[in-house]
């Protein structure tokens, strides 16, 4: 999977592979120790939030149904 | 306004929707998703996951849709929630709503039911693309099981494998 930013897409792709391990051998079996992707996320970030400033993408304010984050209840 | 809601039961534990669900795209079902960005991403206190994503998508939209969403008129949000099946850990219930916001315009129920029927035949294609990514996934673990079997392997796997 791309990124928005097409010079990102790399820097996602690690991330990603580093996240989706975490997720499925570390978080959802309640081991909540640490997170081993910051660094690569930090990365990613810095390049992915620029594309996003360059393309002019509107995220600021994005709300659902009238509230800025989601309710605690959509969540399992 | 709330149009439609949907519940839906797959037979698969909340693990492995939730991790599909994460690794969603790309699928065969939605060839309109051409980008997926993580804005945000943090464990809160309470232990919960929040993930805010970026999808891009290329639409060929009707005009009128463009039109009416450029004037931010309407727009429609809609939420999945996926739970453990209260009667059985090897289930997962997918609950899903959609709802539209409308700016000082009251919606035809013409419109509405419009909306309301593409709504619910994506939502189709949502759980399609659902399942198809667990079956990916539960494969890929298949496979990684079976080269850690190492030299189990029959001479035809292993050129399976080698190929890949």
């Amino acid at each position: 999977m791309n990124s928005v930013g097409e010079g990102c897409t790399d820097m996602k792709r690690e991330y990603d592979q580093c996240f989706n391990r975490w997720f499925a051998e570390k978080f959802l079996k309640g081991d909540t120790s640490g997170d081993p992707c910051t660094e690569l996320f930090k990365r990613y970030q810095q390049c992915v939030q620029k594309a996003i400033k360059e393309k002019e993408i509107p995220i600021e304010g994005l709300e659902f149904m009238g509230h800025g984050r989601e309710k605690p209840e959509s969540s399992s | 306004m709330k149009i439609w809601t949907s519940e839906h039961v797959f037979d698969h534990p909340w693990e492995t929707v939730t991790t599909a669900a994460m690794q969603k795209y790309p699928n065969p079902m939605n060839p309109s998703v051409v980008g997926v960005d993580v804005l945000d991403r943090h464990v809160d206190p309470s232990g919960k996951l929040h993930s805010h994503r970026l999808l891009s998508t290329e639409w060929g939209l009707p005009s009128i849709v463009k039109s009416i969403s450029f004037t931010n008129m309407v727009s429609v949000d809609e939420r999945l929630t996926y739970k453990p099946h209260p009667q059985n850990p090897e289930k997962t219930v997918l609950t899903q709503e959609a709802i539209i916001s409308v700016k000082g315009v009251s919606l035809s129920s013409y419109l509405e039911g419009l909306m309301a029927s593409t709504i619910s035949s994506n939502a189709s294609k949502g759980r399609e693309a659902m399942e198809w990514v667990i079956h990916k996934l539960n494969a890929e673990i298949e496979e990684l099981a079976a080269s850690a079997r190492g030299g189990m392997r029959t001479p035809l796997v292993a050129a399976a494998l080698a190929e890949k």
